[in-house]
């Protein structure tokens, strides 16, 4: 008993502390950025603030920039930030690819790498896909060979966000190809800003263009920039996409148009649809999706708290998917014949339109659904995998196309 | 009182033991097939495990747990397929009498529903099957100085083997709860018979019964007991989602056609993935349900009603899947599938359909 009034004492001041600090530092709001990727001067500043203050990466040490929490404790901080509306804090969940160089760079780079990437002092991109390499990520064909104290990088990337805006990527190369299709692969950080990179934005079916294709021609990269050890980038790609998963199903975007309410309730309202009982009972379906989604993502904190295994992690993704395409096809039918149209005249309109299409940001990137129901049946539920025709031979020798 | 993490996991240990070796399969199979449709002698073991009384406070034989137990212990029942008037004895009727200011019933009736001694079962709709205010199909006149009911009650659950009916009857003011025992042999008791056959439920019909009044009611009060037989059905619910999902995917496997396992085909592991994510959905709305009703926070409502509809239809779907997923096998009467999937489809119109949870959702939600 003792011990549990503790630890709620213990809760208390942290989220007093939390307040008071962003009571005394957080003006409120910051002016808009152009991007998710190309911070407002104000915006950086803030990120400096939030990270010489500790917020940024709560859980991890004091020596690593952090404040040697539990997660859960970090998420009281994610909590009281996320009430203001102050980005930056808990960067340590949220921020993925930082995550992934925390675990598995050497300390060396570490130091150079992080402070600046948690400030946003650099920018940093994804060079993973490739045309002929999406869901079968192993089979990916841009070559790193050796060439004077590092490697020369050749070959074609895409579904790169950020790249305009990145001063490093993390890229996956090919370093053997008489390996097998898994095993010659590295993860370089890779410096973006020199002659061989070349970035071209990709229209995207939201009219949006945060992706590019990137075209790498004799492009360099330092052998000491190899992260995970040489033909270890598998295994640092499966923890990285990992925490990319749990970050994607934790966020949402929200709609286009800020000022309207996610309040699928308020819409049926504004569209007098509320007495239509079919519609009804799908608006009560849906809204239960999104709440359930918020449950088991409650239950998998207080799961992990507990140190007992849970499959729920490993389901926000695919769950969040099914959320946002839900979501948005009953906005959609509640919008109805309005969706015909588009533009700043017809904002709910344009919403319905944009997180129908934004949806597949969720249920392609990041690994398509189709690939997360591999992952949930194979890890979770201990299904066998199919039948791998080239998972075993020389990479030289498989097929692609 | 409230139980620590540590007294739950005890508690769910010594139940999953006994359900293991005395509700097996073939156990639940024997005891569907019996005319009582419940095991004299493990309602008697379940009493004295103080399982009956769970909910009943100490001071009157019970265990005087809540609901957050109430739904860990159900989850394990259901899982087993318990056949027993539990949740109508020991969750329905026991939770109406507890909320009741009739002292000396509680002392009289309490006890013996407690220790499994007598069974108890509420007769509260007509053979509509509402569950809601309107649905009551009982009324309570007086002729002379006596008290009689005139109506029919449907869907009474372990009617057949109750000693004492608590039926909910329209008054010339209101309602009335009245008590009505088995040797009161004026009533018609007919058995239903029941597409699942580990449930059992009679159709009472009075014709100028005498009972005695417990106490007028309102509604309200009537619909908290329901309340909390929602968080029993939502565990039940839960636990034989997960039960037969389980089986289902050991099946997978196992089984080997075209000379691999059935469960390494993509049409196989796509199902389970997207069925793990309603299983898992259904255990947290029916925890986090409970966990509102227990400490009676605000939107204990709707996260009841979303377990109401949520537990409701992902056993529908993952028992009906399982069926499927087993191929001919779970087309045979032997394969447990299809009782899983019929205590599904009886559980989700038992005390309201998803429907119409959904809509009560929806209402709570403002709309």
């Amino acid at each position: 008993m003792m011990m549990r009034d503790d630890a709620e004492d213990d809760t208390a001041a942290l989220r007093k502390e939390v307040r008071a600090w962003l009571e005394a530092n957080w003006d409120g709001s910051l002016p808009p950025d152009q991007d998710r990727w190309n911070l407002s001067p104000a915006t950086k500043a803030w990120l400096v603030k939030v990270f010489e203050a500790g917020w940024a990466v709560p859980t991890w040490p004091a020596d690593w920039y952090g404040r040697g929490m539990t997660e859960q404790r970090a998420d009281l901080i994610a909590e009281e930030f996320h009430q203001v509306g102050a980005p930056g804090a808990r960067q340590d969940r949220s921020n993925f690819i930082v995550r992934t160089i925390y675990h598995h760079a050497d300390p060396g780079l570490k130091r150079k790498m992080i402070p600046a990437l948690l400030k946003r002092e650099k920018g940093i991109c994804l060079l993973y896909s490739e045309p002929s390499a999406g869901s079968d990520l192993a089979g990916i064909r841009t070559r790193a060979d050796i060439g004077g104290t590092g490697y020369l990088i050749n070959g074609q990337k895409v579904w790169t966000s950020g790249a305009a805006f990145a001063d490093y990527a993390l890229l996956l190369a090919r370093t053997d190809w008489d390996a097998t299709k898994h095993a010659g692969l590295t993860i370089f950080l890779f410096p973006m800003r020199q002659a061989g990179v070349e970035v071209k934005p990709l229209r995207q079916i939201t009219d949006e263009n945060h992706f590019n294709e990137v075209f790498l021609t004799n492009a360099r990269v330092e052998a000491t920039q190899i992260l995970g050890g040489l033909n270890n980038g598998w295994r640092v790609l499966q923890a990285a996409l990992a925490y990319e998963r749990t970050a994607l199903g934790d966020q949402s975007r929200a709609a286009r148009h800020s000022a309207i309410s996610d309040d699928l309730i308020g819409l049926a309202q504004q569209y007098g649809r509320l007495s239509d009982n079919a519609l009804r009972q799908e608006l009560a379906g849906v809204i239960a999706l999104g709440k359930l989604h918020a449950l088991n993502g409650a239950r998998a904190r207080e799961l992990r708290d507990n140190n007992e295994p849970s499959p729920l992690v490993s389901l926000g993704k695919l769950a969040m998917s099914r959320v946002l395409h839900e979501e948005a096809r009953i906005r959609t039918s509640i919008v109805g014949v309005e969706t015909l149209l588009c533009g700043p005249d017809h904002p709910l309109a344009d919403d319905a339109n944009f997180l129908a299409f934004n949806a597949y940001f969720t249920s392609i990137g990041g690994g398509t659904d189709q690939i997360q129901r591999n992952i949930i049946s194979e890890r979770i539920l201990g299904l066998p995998r199919e039948p791998d025709p080239d998972r075993n031979i020389p990479f030289r020798q498989t097929r692609s196309g | 009182m409230k139980s620590t993490a540590d007294e739950r996991a005890a508690m769910r240990d010594v139940i999953c033991n006994l359900l293991r070796s005395e509700a097996s399969e073939s156990h639940v199979r024997a005891t569907m097939a019996t005319r009582s449709g419940y095991d004299a002698t493990l309602w008697k073991k379940l009493g004295t495990l103080g399982i009956i009384g769970m909910l009943i406070d100490p001071e009157h034989g019970g265990s005087g747990l809540g609901p957050i137990e109430l739904e860990l212990i159900m989850e394990e029942t259901g899982s087993a397929l318990l056949c027993s008037p539990l949740l109508s004895s020991g969750v329905l009727a026991a939770s109406l009498l507890m909320s009741s200011k009739n002292r000396a019933v509680q002392q009289r009736l309490l006890p013996s529903i407690a220790d499994g001694t007598k069974l108890a079962t509420v007769a509260m709709t007509d053979d509509r099957g509402y569950w809601t205010e309107a649905g009551i199909g009982v009324h309570a006149h007086q002729v002379k100085d006596r008290l009689r009911l005139n109506g029919v009650a449907s869907y009474v659950l372990y009617g057949e083997v109750s000693d004492v009916f608590l039926v909910v009857a329209r008054t010339s003011d209101g309602l009335g709860l009245y008590e009505v025992t088995k040797d009161d042999s004026r009533f018609e008791l007919a058995p239903l018979s029941m597409f699942d056959q580990t449930l059992r439920s009679a159709r009472l019909r009075f014709a100028d019964t005498p009972a005695r009044l417990i106490e007028p009611i309102d509604w309200a009060s009537v619909q908290k007991s329901l309340d909390v037989a929602l968080i029993a059905r939502a565990g039940e619910q839960v636990g034989g989602t997960r039960r037969i999902f389980d089986m289902t995917i050991a099946y997978c496997k196992t089984r080997f056609q075209f000379g691999r396992p059935i469960g390494s085909f993509q049409a196989m592991k796509h199902w389970a993935a997207d069925l793990l994510i309603d299983v898992e959905s259904s255990i947290s709305a029916a925890r986090y349900a409970a966990d509102r009703m227990a400490n009676q926070i605000d939107q204990s409502q709707e996260a009841l009603y979303l377990a109401a509809f949520a537990c409701s239809d992902a056993y529908t779907k993952v028992s009906a899947a399982a069926i499927q997923m087993h191929g001919g096998i779970g087309f045979t009467w032997e394969h447990p599938a299809h009782l899983y999937a019929r205590r599904a489809r009886a559980y989700a119109q038992l005390f309201g359909s998803p429907s119409y949870y959904r809509e009560q959702y929806l209402r709570q939600l403002g709309a």
